[in-house]
């Protein structure tokens, strides 16, 4: 029985390291950023701590510190040029902002490994740490949704006039979600490093970016639980659909289509919005019901 | 203590969309702006709000120059509008398209709002309260948890002067406000409207119907292709033959 359930140990260790960058994803969707810059973020996030595990003797709760940091500082710098573009083009810039983060990592071979990567990173970060980050960012983010930021995140997304006319600063809020992505991204990042052993640039690639972005298509952009039954959904397909293994990127993509064309809000925003609908129609039948009777 | 526009101008490449307008909002009172259809009533709150930027000219809130300040900066000096072609946030419910209304006003800091801390609770907490407590004035606490985007179009309104109202504006531009409501809720409207204007808070009124704004406005001033043709009292302005000329002449056009 232990043996079954420590055969997933790993599955849930990627559904952690994966979630963490689903909401750093997340977060600027839902402030009204198209950004795809995550990848690139968790890639500085992870090669700064990959440097400090391999050529440092810094502790890695202080390398994981780092890498959230330098994920905020990159994001914070990378706000400043897209304040100034909207939908597509934010897109574009971050894609190229990915492209320029691993060409520096092929060229600082010294430092980074270039194309060899860095190896041989101790591993200290288990599943209970990856936990404990995963749990402490969902908190996060519930606290974000239910507070002044999370009400001008929404207000920006959904019409940036109407939230100016209303004192809301649009790049002061822009710039605090890059921030916060920044830093669940290099701090994500990290914890990737220190938990696989080593680091190569391609595994931060085109790829992974679309792996992210569709967890949060898929599960939803406008709630906490989105990212994380999207991640939940696209970690386990392959494991459930081990026949289909040779077809596993066919029903992905066959999923991801079915899903933007039925459910384009997601699959629990669709669902909240249903249970919403249904509760305010009940509430219409009781007020009914008990004005016919008085 | 008022709102005052000097001398402003915008044009738009060679079309002239204001030219050398004056208008004086003052506390306390409901101002009416009417004009026929493309007067350039809208480009006027699109100015004064810091949607568009201003060709020349000023405009002073206060005494304080708000000419060239962002939108935002612009309703923490105490303006808040509506629009005229409904913005409204369609993906949220009723209650939280008023509760953004609040921004300027809240007060906890950026670590307890993400951190979730209890003042940040509270917060929240106190401006649902506030926002069911306008709800109940505007007659649509029965709407609190809809959604926003699949409400009628008076409704809709009611919720962006709502909105504009939570950030307890000094004053309110309201673009076309009774535009789809029959006659009940427009004299429900009026009424609010004569309270804010007794609790002190100074409303340009823009509209078609010129029933409405005889009655609610002390002052009107009347625009026609971007200048002003007339300024007064209700019962002068609509005598004036500048005034009954552009209203002809523009149902002729």
């Amino acid at each position: 029985m232990s043996n079954t359930i420590l055969g997933y140990i790993p599955l849930l260790d990627l559904f952690f390291l994966h979630l963490g960058l689903a909401f750093s994803q997340w977060i600027v969707l839902r402030a009204g950023v198209f950004s795809l810059a995550t990848v690139g973020l968790a890639a500085i996030g992870a090669y700064t701590a990959g440097i400090i595990a391999t050529k440092t003797g810094i502790p890695a709760p202080l390398g994981l510190l780092a890498g959230a940091f330098t994920g905020m500082a990159a994001a914070l710098l990378l706000s400043w040029p897209l304040a100034r573009l909207r939908g597509v083009y934010q897109a574009i810039a971050t894609v190229a902002f990915l492209q320029i983060i691993l060409s520096l990592n092929i060229y600082f071979e010294g430092l980074t490994g270039g194309a060899m990567g860095l190896n041989s990173i101790p591993k200290s970060v288990g599943t209970l740490t990856l936990f404990a980050a995963t749990a402490g960012t969902v908190y996060l983010m519930v606290a974000i949704t239910h507070s002044r930021i999370g009400r001008a995140f929404d207000a920006i997304r959904q019409n940036e006039a109407v939230a100016a006319s209303l004192g809301v600063s649009i790049t002061g809020h822009q710039a605090l979600a890059f921030a916060i992505s920044g830093a669940l991204a290099g701090l994500f990042g990290a914890l990737e490093a220190y938990h696989s052993y080593a680091l190569v640039p391609t595994q931060f690639g085109f790829q992974y970016l679309i792996a992210i972005m569709s967890y949060v298509v898929l599960g939803g952009r406008n709630t906490v639980l989105g990212p994380i039954v999207g991640t939940a959904i696209l970690i386990l397909l392959p494991e459930i659909a081990r026949p289909l293994a040779e077809a596993r990127m066919l029903v992905y993509g066959l999923l991801l289509i079915l899903v933007i064309n039925f459910l384009p809000k997601g699959i629990t925003d669709t669902l909240v919005d249903m249970l919403k609908a249904r509760n305010l129609a009940r509430r219409k039948v009781a007020a009914e019901t008990a004005e016919t009777r008085s | 203590m008022s709102l005052e526009l000097r001398n402003l101008s915008k044009s738009f490449g060679g079309v002239i969309a204001s030219a050398d307008v004056n208008i004086t909002v003052p506390r306390a009172r409901v101002t009416g702006l009417i004009g026929p259809n493309g007067a350039g009533k809208t480009t006027i709150v699109n100015m004064i709000t810091g949607m568009l930027a201003v060709s020349s000219g000023t405009i002073t809130v206060g005494g304080r120059d708000i000419t060239r300040a962002s939108a935002a900066e612009i309703n923490r000096a105490g303006l808040a509008r509506t629009f005229q072609n409904i913005r409204i946030l369609p993906e949220t419910s009723v209650l939280e398209n008023i509760l953004i209304g609040f921004h300027r006003h809240e007060t906890c800091s950026t670590i307890s709002a993400l951190l979730g801390l209890p003042s940040s609770r509270r917060e929240t907490q106190d401006l649902r309260n506030r926002a069911r407590g306008l709800l109940v004035r505007f007659g649509m606490a029965a709407f609190a948890d809809h959604p926003a985007g699949a409400l009628s179009y008076g409704h809709q309104r009611k919720v962006e002067m709502m909105r504009a109202l939570a950030s307890e504006p000094d004053y309110m531009l309201l673009d076309e406000p009774i535009a789809g409501m029959n006659d009940m809720e427009a004299e429900a409207l009026a009424q609010v409207f004569v309270e804010l204007a007794q609790g002190g808070m100074g409303i340009l009124l823009i509209e078609h119907n010129i029933r409405f704004v005889t009655r609610l406005c002390q002052e009107i001033y009347v625009l026609d292709g971007g200048r002003l043709i007339a300024q007064g009292p209700p019962a002068v302005v609509m005598k004036d033959p500048a005034v009954i000329a552009a209203y002809i002449g523009g149902e002729h056009a």
